[in-house]
């Protein structure tokens, strides 16, 4: 396998401590050495060999990060090939800076079984750009009655389960999930949601909706099933991870219970943090700015940028949803929930977040690498030596304009066309392989 | 006297702040809020002051961006139309080799009849396109349905449509002018201009009158639509039905909401009652018809609490006995058939406009 030396640039390795200028030398797909340029000088004024063969990468100016981990995306892949492949939407996590990505199950049939678990599997290593997790269904085919044979899935390499795209509704069947998975020491994902709140809602419930004329869906849907979830998790001692947490309130009951040592971790979308339900106000009914959970209001938005910073949220992940263009061609009743993320969510980070100053770089890894890679178990998130070679390369100067019509992902549904955005994933290196470099000439 | 001043915390029956759903406070950090790059669709920025001589829009979506001298222009013209009907030959040439689709997606019976005598009463061509015996049961798409009738070169569209922002969809991906003629429980403009109208012919004026609206307020596109435009023209609105069916948010857009209808119809120049949506209610938000009756019907004895020259309108179709009384919505007071027919005028008046006509050469 190739060897690589990334020369130049700023290292990024919260799991080690490393902030500054390190060269990056990676052998065999793991990270075989990491040299610290300040004292190369000192050091006789002498740069140590260059290993035979190796591609040396000038990286000057670029901030070199442990792999980006994706916890939360929908590869559609079986049954829903119209919207996305697994090869696709991998490509679009390489070309988004990702390196591993997190699949629900909800595709056709449902990951509810070690078949479909294998099968993902595979297909990720035939085609997948980058490294593929799956995440299994809690309950047989996601229909909330019974569990689904959860340990055959993790055998064949489920990392999490969850019906997300639905609620678990049923109580118990939750606290039987948080029991049962102690077993594997895996979490479970909830999408959390009352459905008898936000039943036929399309957006926040709020005075956007009220101006619009769409049914709403009401904060308190999510924040009632977080509570009762996080009752559970105290009660049970299983590992709870709540999915696209979306309003102030679901954050206070996390708070709450974290106070009270209750294990739970949390994640939170880009377009809950970038966008309001004003978008929907503005956009005139586009219905790229439908999703699920919806988009809040602003004083929901502040709150969740309070999360970051206070570290209430430990992760951010796309909840990359890929639907055809005749599925949102419609009226924004009838079109479906959800947007792409993989091609969005870092430029969207690094400009509206970090060069906000809402947070910084290292905060950023740790959102976007370390912490998803700790909560799903996987010895990701750190370049140390010896670790895998993923590795996100992203140029804080760079600026670009989102175009749907480039994606890599095989849908385009997306409210941030035409968004000038400046920081951008360069060079994303997975096992060692380049699964995705920049065109030169893109840097303006 | 008419109170005028809407004072929000002195509002009687207002919504108490409750967590989770009160209005986002004003955002006092410096962090930028990103929106989506779209404008709202009816600007008003490019529209002069002072009188209009043409409508400045291509489209009809909504009275929401509408000034006021867009809505003097529409009430004007309509008031030019209305002689017209009068006349033992109801039709002039105005629309000659105009085609209009009437593109009704939801039943309904009163708005589509009289927007086709309208567009008949000005010489225009129509195509009548409604739910059954379209190709929407056969799974064809709102814009495809749109696109293939667009393919027949019609000038406008009229639609009616259960989904909110069904207009705007067709506006995006069609040529034609585009009137919204009631989506989902978004707006229905052209109810709340003959509204206006009415309670214009019978007041002389909108400005400073008082007007009580009761009923399903959730749902109802026309108060979203009357809302907009009486809050334009200066009346003094006053909103009441069951906390239920009340909308997040209609202070915001100067309303006084109520929970009690007789504070709500105290000292009112205007009542106007709203149906009970049962099709669009998801059930639950009151036990019984009998029990809405008696909380919020309108009954000869509540009239009395309005002034005396109060006017009784309904947008209908009326459910009598649920939301108004028979001998209230056929007695003295009740413009509710002058209501339909002086629909006709305005939608005459918004079909000539739209198509670019001048209040100028229609005087001349």
């Amino acid at each position: 396998m190739a060897t690589l030396l990334l020369e130049g640039g700023r290292l990024l390795d919260p799991a080690t401590g490393r902030d500054g200028l390190f060269d990056l030398l990676v052998v065999d797909g793991k990270v075989a050495e990491v040299r610290d340029r300040s004292r190369r000088t000192a050091s006789k004024g002498r740069a140590r060999a260059v290993p035979q063969g190796a591609r040396q990468i000038d990286v000057t100016g670029r901030i070199v990060c442990p792999g980006f981990v994706d916890m939360h995306v929908h590869l559609r892949d079986p049954g829903q090939e119209h919207k996305e492949v697994i090869e696709t939407g991998t490509r679009a996590a390489a070309a988004g800076g990702f390196t591993s990505v997190a699949c629900m199950p909800n595709t056709e049939p449902r990951n509810d079984t070690l078949a479909v678990t294998e099968y993902v599997v595979a297909e990720a290593r035939r085609k997948g750009a980058v490294n593929v997790f799956p995440i299994g269904c809690i309950s047989k085919g996601s229909a909330g009655e019974e569990l689904a044979e959860i340990g055959d899935m993790v055998r064949a390499g489920a990392v999490a389960v969850s019906d997300d795209g639905q609620p678990v509704s049923n109580s118990y069947l939750m606290r039987m999930a948080l029991e049962y998975t102690r077993i594997f020491g895996i979490p479970v994902i909830d999408h959390c949601e009352d459905p008898s709140l936000s039943a036929g809602g399309v957006m926040n419930e709020g005075y956007a909706a009220t101006l619009l004329g769409l049914r709403g869906m009401p904060p308190a849907a999510e924040s009632i099933a977080v509570a009762r979830d996080l009752a559970l998790a105290a009660m049970t001692g299983g590992r709870l991870h709540l999915a696209h947490v979306s309003t102030r309130l679901s954050l206070e009951e996390i708070r709450r219970a974290r106070r009270q040592g209750v294990q739970a971790t949390c994640e939170v979308t880009p377009h809950h943090l970038v966008l309001t339900e004003q978008a929907v106000v503005e956009s005139q009914y586009d219905p790229n700015t439908k999703m699920n959970p919806p988009l809040r209001s602003e004083e929901d938005r502040q709150a969740l940028l309070d999360g970051l910073q206070d570290g209430t949220i430990d992760a951010i992940a796309s909840d990359h949803a890929p639907h055809h263009a005749d599925e949102k061609l419609l009226e924004f009743d009838a079109a479906a929930f959800g947007i792409v993320g993989l091609e969005t969510a870092v430029p969207l980070v690094m400009d509206r977040l970090v060069r906000a100053g809402i947070i910084d770089m290292k905060r950023m890894v740790e959102l976007m690498a370390v912490n998803p890679a700790r909560i799903l178990g996987l010895e990701k998130g750190t370049l140390r030596e010896g670790a895998d070679a993923d590795i996100t390369v992203l140029d804080p100067d760079q600026v670009r304009t989102v175009d749907a019509s480039r994606f890599e992902s095989r849908s385009r549904n997306t409210p941030f066309g035409g968004w000038r955005l400046r920081g951008w994933p360069v060079l994303t290196i997975v096992g060692g392989r380049i699964a995705h470099e920049a065109k030169p000439g893109a840097r303006r | 006297m008419n109170e005028t001043v809407i004072d929000r915390n002195a509002a009687p029956g207002r919504r108490p702040a409750r967590p989770g759903r009160t209005e986002a406070p004003p955002v006092s950090r410096e962090r930028v809020a990103a929106s989506t790059a779209a404008a709202p669709a009816p600007s008003p920025r490019d529209v002069p002051a002072g009188p209009l001589a043409a409508f400045p829009r291509r489209h009809l979506l909504g009275i929401q961006g509408l000034i006021r001298g867009e809505i003097d222009l529409i009430l004007d013209t309509a008031r030019a139309f209305a002689e017209v009907s009068r006349r033992s030959i109801k039709k002039v040439p105005t629309l000659r080799g105009k085609t209009i689709v009437n593109l009704f997606m939801e039943p309904s019976t009163r708005t589509r009849s009289s927007f086709e005598i309208a567009e008949k009463r000005l010489s225009a061509d129509t195509l009548n396109f409604s739910l059954s015996g379209s190709s929407v049961s056969k799974g064809e798409t709102l814009v495809d349905t749109a696109r293939n009738l667009e393919a027949m070169a019609p000038d406008m569209i009229v639609i009616r449509h259960r989904a909110a922002g069904a207009s705007h969809l067709l506006a995006r991906h069609c040529r034609s002018n585009i009137i919204n003629a009631g989506d989902g429980s978004h707006e229905h403009p052209t109810q709340a201009l003959l509204d206006a109208y009415t309670i214009r012919e019978k007041k002389g004026r909108l400005d400073g009158l008082r007007v009580a609206i009761v009923g399903d307020l959730m749902h109802s596109r026309v108060l979203r639509s009357n809302l907009f435009l009486l809050r334009t023209m200066g009346a003094d609105i006053q909103v009441c039905g069951p906390p239920t069916l009340v909308p997040i948010g209609l202070e915001r857009l100067g309303a006084v909401v109520h929970t009690r209808i007789e504070s709500a119809l105290e000292g009112a120049d205007v009542i106007m009652m709203l149906r009970i949506q049962r099709e669009r209610q998801q059930g639950g938000a009151f036990p019984s018809a009998r029990e809405y009756f008696n909380l919020f019907g309108l009954t000869r004895e509540r009239v009395r609490l309005a002034r005396k020259d109060a006017i009784i309108m309904h947008p209908g179709p009326m459910n009598r006995g649920v939301e108004i009384d028979s001998a209230v919505a056929d007695g003295p007071e009740s413009v509710i058939l002058e209501q339909v027919s002086n629909g006709v005028s305005v939608r005459m008046a918004v079909l000539y406009l739209l198509a670019g006509g001048t209040l100028g050469d229609l005087a001349a």
